[in-house]
């Protein structure tokens, strides 16, 4: 061969092997992305055999080939989006942005759930409006503001274009590549992201020592005067800190127009016909996302209801609530210590607790406790940042109504509500059994 | 001699006694004689030798270290071992062991008929037999009492501390929609296994708005007490929904 | 796994998606029709019973043939809403009543449009006093449209009605509203109890307060009131339509809690020449309807705490609501609305908070159960 033509061969011998191995990020995926062991105190084996879909078992080779979509730019239209852009191994399988960003930069209106223990939820995405993992993928890869694919067919062309990808989908499931294997495998991946090992979870094994003083009043206001164990459940055959469930605990109503907006979609959709120029007005007009659940089953009931998320390694998955809009643990206490945000469809579970300061701290101590060792060193960093700002800037603290003593209305005014249950003697914590 | 050394003397005898173990503590008796103290041999091979109470039978359980404590079909064997022991050193000696033993003849099931002991026919003498008219009404009545003042706290929030004047009847009129035969079961509001009392004590701190009550309090057991006594014949149905 | 099964959620998600993608590039056309299909199906599937926020009932959509043939269309002669059994106590003492009864206010002033009146049910005051009365009087006063109050036991029995009728006028009265003869009954006196066992009347109201206790007489409409129901229905055409109103069931359901009318028997039989009665009473905190000959009965919610089925005496007819989660305040609990037809028939709507509301038709009743059954619970009471 002419050296010229043999230099660029290997120019482009080379550059197509660059290509390759920088697919996945700029320095790889990184141990964080490894599947992880099932070896973890507090790990639910009863509940891991029940979320492995037997139509979609688990094999290494499947595994990697789902890897290696998550972390494949490919996968969008422009080839700069992969799933691990909003869900990134080193920040707790999250973007930590208030809502996420997309394709051409632009912003969607949820807050990127983590991966970790997704395969143990019952529904996928904020609203629940997937069924399964494998269901979830097919939402942000044909999302206009996310990856962008014009459809399903569009991507698994684009991977069946791919000869490495064609080989690897022929040996793991016997056929060419078609969109359901490609959702198969991610979820093959996602299904490997088990977040259990925490200090929490070592103390609930019997060790005393393993969590502080201050996160096990935490547990036990956790349990009572917080009320939040009855929707953020845990007990050893689901310790997950989720109902599975939606609630509206009043986190819209933070927009102005969150209940005008509602009722105008609770009269279009009732009004004979369901008149869908109406609908299409509202739709277009207006800023949907916050109507939550509602979208998905178009029941009056769950308006503004987004599914109750997992406790579990907060601290690296930060900001909160499916709009992002709460920025610290403190903020989100806040929230619920003052009984939400009022609006016609809160959820009567949501009072006001009267939590002091003190009782806050305990909380957020308990909460840092259900932090997975790989992320120990970040969530300790993120802690101490919360910490600092959560002296200073509390835009959600409202001491008054915490107490019930926000009045209202004409005639009204004066102590109004009704506080949560007072404190309690008894460790709530230790009644009952597991 | 002070008080405290008696109950120093007392201490040391009964641990002295109880030692079947060849390291057990051994506390040093006060001025009174020493009680008798069973020698337990050594065992040679590390384990641990039990002996029996008459100071002389006695076993080692090999692989058992010194601390360690058996298993509960361990122990069965080992003491089963023991007393077939002593049997065979004891051959006149009758050991009258529970209802396994083959020599007595099946002893007709007798029904709790409340009336007095007779003086022929019915067994005499034992706790269980010496139970008069008067006794069941005196317990009749103490039963009842708890009941009604379960009863009496059930229709009063105040009187369990509540605050904003909501009674447990209210929502549960002669203590309907409790289901206490259900117990054990998982409660959905705790989101955990829990017992009658558990339930008591959240709905007390939520709904009626009071300090939960401790579980040694007299006021929630009497109020478990009413409400297992509205289903008095219902079927035990634990776990139920 | 997602092309294989076209679940629900796939449906919705589709759905959600197209909605959302509205804001970009679908295609308009195929928005619309995918949105219209499922609006449809969500609607057949009876799911939208309309919110207590709405107030156009869904059966107006399509001409209704009930099972008396007599067919329905076109609108309704008038929708009332009502608030009942608030159970107010001094705001210092409880403020989570307060809260419950003015959520339900906030309800009806929130229909659009607006109901031509709020029934009050009954139960205003939990223990009858003045304050309580009082507090219940301003809440009231916060609805928009006029209110017709109706009188409860627990409004009564500390003062014998004193204060209810100072401030309320008299317990029982009649007018006729766009066709239709609305009676209001006082059905909840009692037979002397108290003055034999020498009682206060803080202590009558509160064994009246009591549901369980067994001390109480039954209620009862009484030999005057019917009397004067009687005469007050004289000059009253039977083919026109009846709304009664009473705090008791005017049935008999279950005598140990006074969901019960002593008299029942004879008031219906006073009700009975009529073709078109309707019974809208309160006092039984929970989803609740029968059928007795002419008459139908549907029982209004609380906004103050919910009551579980009777052991016996539920009538058949009646499907239960879903067990009550003591977490949520206000589950069990709401408030509704009672479209009046042309047929002089009644459907309601129960506007169940932190639920989705349930429809009962006069159809479903008058058919005995055959057509327009509502939902079933997942958890009976037993």
């Amino acid at each position: 061969m002419k050296p010229a033509r043999t230099l660029l061969f290997s120019l482009l011998a080379a550059t197509a092997m660059i290509a390759w191995f920088g697919r996945a990020g700029a320095q790889g995926p990184g141990p964080l992305a490894d599947p992880k062991s099932d070896k973890q105190a507090g790990f639910p084996t009863d509940l891991y055999s029940w979320a492995i879909p037997p139509d979609n078992p688990q094999t290494p080779a499947k595994i990697a080939l789902g890897k290696s979509l998550f972390f494949d730019d490919r996968l969008s239209a422009d080839g700069k989006i992969s799933c691990d852009h909003c869900h990134d191994p080193a920040k707790g399988f999250t973007d930590q942005l208030p809502t996420s960003m997309g394709i051409h930069a632009q912003f969607g209106q949820r807050n990127a759930p983590s991966i970790l223990n997704a395969l143990f939820n019952v529904t996928q995405f904020w609203d629940g409006r997937a069924p399964t993992l494998e269901a979830q993928v097919a939402g942000p890869v044909t999302n206009p503001v996310e990856m962008g694919m014009k459809s399903t067919g569009d991507a698994v062309a684009k991977i069946k274009a791919i000869p490495e990808y064609q080989k690897q989908f022929q040996e793991v499931f016997g056929h060419d590549v078609t969109f359901v294997d490609i959702e198969r495998a991610i979820a093959a991946y996602e299904r490997t992201q088990l977040a259990f090992d925490s200090p929490f979870d070592k103390f609930i094994g019997g060790d005393q020592s393993a969590i502080s003083d201050s996160a096990k009043r935490g547990w036990s206001i956790f349990n009572g005067k917080g009320r939040c164990m009855s929707c953020h459940g845990w007990n050893p055959t689901q310790p997950l800190f989720t109902d599975q469930k939606f609630h509206n605990i009043g986190v819209s109503a933070h927009k102005s127009d969150f209940v005008p907006l509602a009722r105008k979609a609770l009269d279009t959709l009732s009004k004979s016909g369901g008149n869908a120029q109406e609908i299409d007005k509202l739709a277009i007009g207006t800023d949907m996302s916050g109507l939550g659940r509602f979208l998905v089953t178009k029941q009056p009931h769950d308006i503004g209801s987004f599914r109750t998320m997992s406790l579990r390694n907060l601290l690296v998955t930060q900001p909160y609530f499916h709009d992002g809009s709460q920025v610290t643990l403190w903020d989100t206490i806040d929230h619920y210590n003052k009984g939400g945000v009022q609006n016609p469809y809160l959820d009567g579970g949501i009072v006001p607790l009267g939590l002091t300061e003190a009782e806050e701290d305990d909380l957020v101590a308990f909460l840092a406790s259900l932090t997975s060792p790989e992320y120990e060193q970040a969530a300790k960093e993120e802690y101490d940042r919360q910490f600092k700002r959560s002296r200073t800037d509390r835009p959600q603290r409202d001491t008054a109504a915490a107490n019930g003593d926000k009045g209202r209305g004409p005639g009204l005014a004066g102590p109004f509500g009704d506080i949560g249950p007072a404190q309690t003697g008894e460790n709530p914590a230790l009644l009952g059994g597991d | 001699m002070t008080r405290r050394s008696i109950a120093l003397a007392t201490a040391a005898g009964c641990a002295a006694i109880f030692a079947a173990v060849a390291h057990a503590p051994r506390l040093r008796a006060q001025p009174a004689p020493p009680l008798p103290v069973h020698q337990v041999p050594q065992s040679k091979n590390g384990g641990t030798v039990v002996m029996l109470c008459d100071g002389k039978t006695s076993m080692e359980v090999k692989g058992l270290k010194p601390g360690e404590s058996m298993t509960h079909a361990q122990a069965t064997e080992v003491t089963r071992e023991l007393m077939a022991q002593w049997q065979r050193q004891h051959p006149n000696e009758k050991w009258q062991m529970a209802q396994t033993d083959q020599s007595s003849e099946p002893v007709p099931a007798v029904k709790a008929t409340g009336a007095k002991p007779q003086s022929r026919g019915t067994q005499q003498g034992d706790t269980y037999a010496s139970f008069t008219d008067r006794d069941y009404k005196v317990w009749k009545n103490q039963t009842d009492n708890f009941v009604a003042e379960g009863k009496r706290l059930f229709h009063d929030g105040a009187a369990i501390g509540g605050t904003i004047g909501v009674s447990c009847d209210m929502c549960h009129p002669d203590a309907s929609n409790t289901h206490p035969e259900t117990y054990p079961k998982y409660q959905v509001q705790l989101q955990r296994v829990a017992l009658l009392r558990d339930m008591i004590d959240w709905c007390i701190e939520n709904p009626v708005k009071g300090k939960a009550l401790d579980p040694n309090d007299p006021r929630l057991r009497a109020l478990e007490a009413y409400i297992i006594a509205q289903r008095k014949g219902v079927a035990l149905d634990y776990g139920k929904h | 796994m997602a092309a294989r099964h076209k679940s629900v959620e796939t449906k919705y998600m589709e759905d959600r998606d197209a909605v959302l993608r509205g804001l970009r590039r679908l295609d308009r056309r195929t928005f619309l029709k995918v949105l219209a299909a499922t609006a449809g199906a969500v609607m057949a599937k009876s799911l939208l019973p309309p919110h207590s926020f709405q107030l156009v009932e869904v059966a107006n959509a399509a001409p209704d043939k009930t099972a008396s043939g007599t067919g329905m269309a076109g609108k309704p002669p008038f929708t009332f809403a009502y608030v009942s059994d608030t159970h107010l106590y001094q705001r210092t003492l409880n403020q989570r009543f307060v809260r419950a009864a003015v959520k339900a206010v906030d309800d009806v002033n929130a229909l659009d449009p607006q109901p031509d009146f709020v029934l009050f049910g009954g139960d205003l005051a939990q223990l009858g006093r003045r304050e309580e009365l009082d507090l219940g009087r301003q809440i009231l006063a916060e609805v928009k449209a006029p209110v017709k109050v109706m009188v409860g036991e627990h409004d009564w029995f500390y003062d014998l009605g004193d204060t209810w009728q100072e401030m309320f006028g008299p317990p029982n009265y009649s007018f006729d509203w766009k066709g239709v003869h609305v009676v209001v009954l006082m059905s909840v006196h009692e037979k002397d109890f108290w003055t034999e066992r020498k009682m206060t009347p803080a202590e009558r109201m509160h064994t009246v307060a009591g549901l369980d206790n067994g001390v109480q007489s039954r209620f009862e409409v009484g030999d005057d009131e019917r009397k004067w129901l009687s005469d007050d229905l004289a000059k009253v055409p039977h083919t026109t339509p009846l709304l009664v109103f009473s705090h008791s069931p005017l049935y008999k359901y279950y005598r140990n809690w006074n969901f019960w009318t002593d008299d029942a028997e004879q008031v219906q039989a006073i009700l009975k020449p009529y073709n078109h009665v309707t019974v809208i009473h309160g006092h039984t905190h929970q989803m609740l309807y029968n059928q007795i000959g002419n008459i139908s009965f549907y029982g209004m919610l609380s906004t103050a705490w919910p009551w579980p089925y009777a052991p016996t005496g539920l009538p058949p007819l009646t499907i239960q609501m879903n067990r009550a989660d003591p977490f949520d305040q206000f589950d069990g609990l709401g408030d509704g609305q009672i479209n009046v037809r042309a047929d002089g028939l009644a459907d309601k709507i129960y506007s169940l908070w932190d639920r989705n509301p349930v429809t009962v038709r006069a159809d479903y009743l008058v058919s005995h159960g055959k057509i327009a059954r509502p939902p079933a619970p997942q958890f009976a009471s037993y």
